[in-house]
């Protein structure tokens, strides 16, 4: 794994939420966590960034205590946590990516149910229920059954179940997803108050945009390993300062991505279905040669972008493939 | 602990919300007594008409007049009525008489001289039971009679006076056996056919009420929930425990419904409340310990419905929800160690007045079979919803 300066200093803070130490996790003949190891700080939000099966919902079962680890070890708020262990339990918030909700029951009943499951009761536990109603926005809908509820605020609630008890550690994995741009930009909003509140978070996602958004660290996962992790800029550096700039145009795109390789500036070239993908140096300055290679090769172009590189620029120098493989 | 009762409550709010615990526990097997009783209502009930037997006996024939007089001490109520050979067989057409019998003349002095005798028999329209239970006690005179000849003709044979000869033959003919035939009954009353059909439903749906607790806990893991729970500060093992004690609850509620509705529907005494609760909890136990089986082997809740119904059926079946089963050697045995049909013995027992004491066996019947399936439970390997 690529560690950054700031990660490696981050290690020795020693008052970490999450101590997360060589995890491995194997079904059979395929290893679906290898070595996996992070720390989470009180008050930070880590991002695991990673495509589909990459590896993300599998690392958060081992941290959660739903699944056994082969090897390594979680910690959690100093406590070691297991299937089997309840003390590190009381610290932490789940949101499962699928809903975790029952539909029978009123969005009050479900808060009241996993509240009482999480050892609050009395007048502390109506106060709170009604603090995340009002939080996730469904005073309004609170004695409804869910099953009549719209996805949005089943996803609210979903979340709202994880905070009801104030965990020091809030984990959500990949809460946005199946849900609408409105929605989705309401449950971003929260997290980020949560961070603002001092609660740590660890957040999957396959969305390059929410993890730049959110996280202040951000560990990018494939294939069941811990590629690299830092801050957004730290990671941006790994890959040397490049652009990206694409291209979109009609003729033989792989000639001329055969020929924009041979361009000093240019890094990389992936051509697809009319569109090249261009890592280059210097894009500003390099934009001119690049235009006229690609039209001295024969393609008629429709469309020049530069853009500024991303973490989705950063996976892909990472593992060879987009995020959304 | 309050987090196991947070667990069952919540579970029980959403089984009566969800409404099909109570139409398939409670309202179904209700419909199904109420269809099968329509359908064998005739068949079920066993009381006994009057056996209305017109009979020709020759006049002044000892034997003949001492076997009609005979017919309406056998505990049956049997109505008489001698006419002649000819009006015997009309009657018997006509359905005035469901048995006519025919004793021809020189009947005494036939059975006292050895030699054969034809006593004719002829069954009316709708001649039933008690037909042949007269029918049974002529034949049982007519034997009686002949061995009484024999006896006779054996003393003679031997030199008896005759004044002996008459005293051998009324001690043949009418005295006690010097045999006794002692016979036992695994209860004091077993239960009419009736009570069986209430008792043997109830049995059989039982089976069907606890799956609702297995079904439930896989359904948590369909909607999700299931991973948030496990996530929760508390023993996993609380999860399953909450939905067995879920099974337990729903089997006592509905099969004590089951048995009060149905023996008020249907006439039925299932006798003291103390030991019909005491069959009932140890049914449930004995029931709801199959859920941890299936728990351990059903990933999905419809291979939770399979097994659980196949459970169901056998175990009912072979209970004698349907109807009675019986057999030998380990087949009997098999069939007694049966939780189904030992809850149907033990209401027999109860119905028949009996109490605490007297229905052990079932009892421990229904425990053992509770503690075998939680021993296969525990070897079983899990690969069902807590995998």
């Amino acid at each position: 794994m690529t560690q950054t300066a700031e990660q490696q200093k981050h290690t020795s803070t020693g008052q970490d939420v999450l101590v997360v130490d060589g995890l491995v996790r194997r079904f059979g003949d395929l290893t679906a966590v290898a070595d996996v190891s992070f720390r989470i700080a009180p008050g930070e939000t880590y991002g695991l960034l990673g495509p589909n099966g990459a590896g993300k919902t599998t690392t958060i079962s081992m941290i959660a205590g739903l699944l056994e680890a082969d090897e390594g070890s979680v910690t959690v708020v100093g406590q070691p946590m297991g299937p089997t262990k309840v003390a590190p339990k009381r610290h932490l918030g789940l949101v499962p990516q699928d809903l975790a909700i029952y539909p029978d029951l009123s969005a009050r009943e479900n808060l009241t149910f996993f509240g009482r499951l999480q050892g609050l009761s009395g007048g502390g536990l109506r106060a709170r229920v009604a603090e995340v109603l009002e939080l996730t926005g469904l005073t309004d809908r609170a004695k409804g059954p869910t099953k009549e509820f719209s996805g949005g605020m089943k996803r609210r609630l979903n979340i709202g179940i994880g905070l009801l008890h104030q965990p020091t550690l809030l984990i959500l994995d990949e809460p946005t997803v199946g849900v609408d741009p409105q929605s989705r930009n309401a449950i971003l909003e929260s997290v980020e108050n949560l961070s603002g509140e001092g609660m740590a978070v660890l957040y999957t996602t396959h969305y390059m945009e929410e993890a730049e958004r959110l996280c202040d660290r951000i560990g990018i996962i494939d294939s069941g390993t811990l590629q690299a992790e830092g801050t957004r800029d730290e990671l941006i550096r790994l890959i040397g300062g490049v652009d990206n700039i694409q291209l979109t145009a009609a003729g033989d795109t792989e000639a001329a991505a055969e020929a924009l390789r041979a361009l000093p500036p240019v890094a990389r070239v992936d051509a697809d279905r009319g569109r090249l993908q261009l890592t280059v140096h210097d894009a500003p300055t390099a934009v001119a040669q690049i235009v006229t290679t690609a039209t001295a090769s024969g393609l008629q172009l429709s469309d020049v972008q530069i853009s500024r590189p991303n973490l989705e620029s950063v996976f892909l120098h990472l593992t060879g493939k987009a995020l959304r493989d | 602990m309050g987090q196991l009762i947070t667990l069952l409550r919540t579970d029980l709010v959403q089984r009566l919300r969800d409404k099909s615990v109570i139409i398939f526990a409670v309202i179904v097997p209700m419909a199904l007594m109420g269809a099968m009783n329509l359908v064998m209502g005739d068949a079920m009930d066993m009381e006994l008409e009057t056996a209305t037997v017109a009979v020709s006996a020759p006049e002044g024939d000892q034997l003949a007049a001492a076997l009609v007089q005979s017919l309406p001490e056998i505990g049956l109520d049997v109505e008489v009525t001698e006419t002649g050979a000819k009006d015997v067989q009309a009657r018997a057409e006509s359905g005035d008489a469901r048995l006519a019998l025919v004793i021809p003349d020189g009947f005494s002095a036939a059975l006292m001289a050895g030699e054969p005798v034809e006593v004719t028999a002829i069954r009316g329209d709708g001649a039933g039971l008690e037909s042949s239970v007269v029918l049974a006690v002529v034949q049982g005179f007519l034997d009686r009679a002949g061995a009484s000849a024999v006896a006779t003709a054996a003393g003679a044979a031997l030199g008896l006076p005759p004044a002996q000869l008459g005293g051998l033959a009324q001690q043949v003919a009418t005295g006690d056996s010097a045999i006794t035939l002692v016979s036992g009954e695994t209860s004091d009353e077993q239960l009419d056919p009736k009570g069986a059909l209430v008792a043997g439903q109830a049995g059989l749906f039982l089976m069907f009420t606890v799956s609702f607790g297995v079904l439930g806990l896989l359904a948590e893991r369909e909607l999700g929930t299931l991973s948030r729970l496990r996530s929760m500060p508390m023993n996993p093992v609380l999860v399953v425990l909450s939905k067995v004690l879920s099974s337990f609850v729903l089997g006592v509620v509905a099969t004590s419904i089951l048995l009060t509705a149905g023996g008020l529907l249907f006439g039925v005494d299932f006798g003291s409340p103390v030991p019909v609760a005491a069959l009932i909890v140890c049914a449930v136990i004995a029931t709801t310990s199959l859920t941890f089986i299936v728990i351990k082997l059903a990933k999905t809740s419809e291979q939770a419905s399979i097994i659980q119904t196949i459970l169901a059926m056998v175990l009912g079946i072979a209970g004698g929800a349907f109807f009675p089963m019986s057999g030998g050697g380990l087949l009997g045995t098999i069939l007694d160690l049966n939780p189904v049909a030992a809850m149907i013995r033990g209401l027999g027992i109860t119905s028949g007045g009996g109490g605490l004491g007297d229905i052990v066996t079932p009892v421990l019947i229904m425990l053992g079979f509770a503690a075998v399936a939680l021993l296969i439970a525990r070897v079983v390997p899990d690969r069902g919803a807590m995998a």
